[in-house]
């Protein structure tokens, strides 16, 4: 069993659902992305994500093509990804995930990403624009070393693509909340529930909802009726306004617990 | 073999590497286009555009002085007669009348130069649809005149002001527009990038350009030439000129890129420069530096400052089907001079690339036949010709 399937267990037992965040890695500068890690193991964050940024990134918007802009102006790359995970082994607890476009991977060699990945304690990855369809390798791969491969599933995804999307999955299936580019929205939490009720006919694995989470009442919703939640875009924006304070810990923790029901 | 196969492959570039919500949208489309390539009546409303709305078939002029000047026989095709004056109609013609089969009520498009832009608008004005082209704000500031043009023609044109401000952005912002309003919106992509099944599409409507030129040239020389020449960006005029040649293995094609400043300096010599990667939902050889960070093109033609290049080019150049060559703006602009002085004809500056090439040629092929797509005209290029030679 992987760290995030021994996680959702964890959660099953205390009848508690997931709280995911997503960083960019090297925001707002390399430095940081350790010491937010470390400060998040004394919050109730279940799993981290972590983003390599990436010059063009297409599914998101603004707060997070800006978060990978800076990453890249202060030298963020996969060597400098790597070296910063390999220093907080056996430092965490949480699951850590990578989440990248695929020219970052296929450029550094998709053995040698994935090998390093392992060698870091990477629980999971996934690939934005990388459908399963183009997956097979990489698939391949990460099952040889025991990465759990997270896919997505949208509003748009056909029916029949579905089963074939969660086959390919492990750790849990990433569930797109709407058509369109990360950042804070207002969501229909009646096609969510239908979508993911739908998916659960083919999959006994956890789904978790990102795209658009910036409200407590959302996570409480959505909680309801998913596995978890994955928030991004806004933990990015109070980041870009806080990271200067010199309290800045002490708000991240207040700003976690504002989310978290 | 057959290129691309049922994935959209070109040997091993191209694919689909896009975000799972656009799956269903690149679905719908290839079901759409397979079925309208086979439809008489999609082909008869295209064809009929083409001819009395366009002006095709573009006439293949012979440039006699040009000729007499490099010691080559060389052949023009006149895509800058066109409507809108580039080849660019060519396949946004084809495309909006795919939108319209398909019931879709908005296009969006990206546009580099503003050629691809003055087209979509052009279409989407003809056949009634609501238009919304993405352009870098950088090439806003240097393309004003086809900015106007394109709101003239009812579209409207939204500045990108992320990333490097210019073609590549334009893309990613009007995938992100895509991606949101997939449901009712077209995405008309320019060039024979993108994900499978775009770089099919645009080289079948681009294609005319190479059938048109190989009856023409029949009827002219009574054979085949030996060389064709175009230029690559994208590289949409190009494979609308070489694929209709691909079997006939005499003709040698030879594709010629933007050298820019230097191919030591900043360039967009992309199948000669570039590594492979994954750029805007294709596999294909890509500027970019060693951890996968997309570089920066240079080309003082705008049509050409791509850091991509469609995986057909890639594949063609892996086989050795085609042969790639660049073309520095010096080159290029002291070409466009050339072409304007000799024939009395204006040419684009992607253009001029492909003509800055024949004096090279000339050295290795004396006399050789050759045809070079003359892929727009320079209107377009003035101010930017006027502040060089200041």
């Amino acid at each position: 069993m992987g760290r995030i399937d021994e996680k959702f267990q964890e959660l099953k037992t205390a009848k508690k659902k997931a709280f995911i965040t997503y960083l960019t890695f090297g925001f707002p500068y390399i430095s940081f992305t350790k010491d937010i890690i470390l400060a998040l193991q004394n919050t109730p964050v279940d799993m981290i994500e972590i983003g390599v940024p990436f010059s063009d990134p297409l599914a998101d918007g603004p707060i997070l093509q800006e978060a990978s802009k800076i990453a890249i102006s202060k030298g963020a790359d996969s060597d400098k990804l790597f070296s910063v995970l390999n220093s907080l082994k056996g430092k965490i607890s949480t699951p850590l995930i990578i989440m990248t476009y695929y020219n970052p991977v296929y450029r550094f060699g998709v053995d040698k990403f994935l090998n390093n990945a392992k060698k870091a304690d990477v629980s999971g990855i996934m690939v934005v624009d990388l459908p399963v369809e183009e997956a097979s390798y990489f698939i391949r791969k990460s099952r040889r070393l025991n990465i759990d491969t997270i896919f997505f599933i949208t509003p748009q995804t056909q029916n029949r693509r579905i089963k074939e999307i969660a086959e390919a999955s492990r750790g849990f299936i990433y569930y797109i909340s709407v058509a369109g580019i990360t950042g804070p929205r207002s969501l229909s939490l009646n096609s969510i529930h239908k979508n993911i009720r739908y998916i659960k006919k083919f999959s006994k694995i956890p789904v978790c909802v990102g795209f658009g989470i910036h409200k407590r009442t959302q996570v409480k919703e959505l909680f309801k009726i998913s596995d978890g939640v994955i928030v991004g875009s806004a933990l990015a924006k109070f980041i870009k306004s806080s990271y200067k304070d010199k309290d800045f810990f002490n708000k991240l923790e207040r700003f976690i617990k504002r989310l978290y029901v | 073999m057959k290129v691309p196969d049922r994935k959209g492959y070109f040997g091993e570039f191209g694919g689909k590497f896009i975000p799972e919500t656009l799956s269903n949208a690149l679905l719908e489309l290839q079901e759409a286009y397979s079925k309208a390539k086979k439809s008489r009546e999609f082909r008869k409303t295209l064809s009929y555009y083409l001819g009395d709305y366009a002006g095709r078939p573009t006439p293949l002029y012979f440039a006699r002085k040009l000729s007499n000047k490099l010691k080559l026989k060389i052949y023009l095709k006149r895509e800058d007669l066109l409507h809108t004056g580039a080849h660019k109609i060519n396949n946004t013609l084809g495309q909006v009348i795919l939108a319209r089969y398909m019931g879709k009520k908005r296009i969006i498009a990206e546009t580099g130069a503003g050629q691809h832009g003055v087209a979509a608008a052009t279409a989407a004005a003809l056949f009634g649809f609501k238009c919304e082209v993405y352009m870098g704000d950088v090439d806003l500031a240097r393309q004003k005149m086809n900015v106007f043009r394109m709101r003239t023609l009812g579209a409207k044109v939204i500045p990108v002001a992320s990333g490097s401000r210019t073609l590549k952005d334009a893309c990613n912002e009007a995938i992100r527009d895509w991606v949101t309003n997939v449901k009712n919106s077209y995405y008309l992509l320019g060039s024979v990038v993108g994900p499978h099944p775009y770089p099919v599409i645009v080289r079948d409507f681009q294609s005319v350009i190479g059938r048109e030129t190989k009856v023409q040239i029949i009827r002219k020389e009574g054979r085949l030439p030996d060389y064709l020449i175009a230029c690559v960006g994208g590289g949409s005029n190009s494979i609308g000129m070489f694929h209709p040649f691909f079997y006939d293995k005499d003709v040698k094609f030879i594709g010629i890129e933007a050298a820019g400043l230097g191919l030591n300096k900043k360039h967009a010599a992309t199948l000669l420069k570039g590594k492979k990667g994954v750029l805007h939902g294709s596999k294909s050889l890509i500027l970019q530096d060693s951890f996968g960070q997309i570089s920066l093109a240079h080309s003082i033609a705008a049509g050409l400052d791509y850091p991509g290049v469609g995986p057909e080019h890639a594949y063609y150049k892996s086989i050795g089907r085609a042969e790639y060559a660049a073309v520095s703006d010096k080159e290029a602009m002291s070409a466009f001079m050339s072409l304007s002085r000799v024939e009395g004809i204006i040419p684009a500056l992607e253009s001029s690339h492909a003509l800055a090439y024949l004096g090279k040629l000339a050295r290795k092929s004396p006399n050789a036949l050759v045809v070079v797509c003359l892929s727009g005209r320079g209107d377009k290029d003035l101010e930017i010709v006027r502040r060089w030679a200041e």
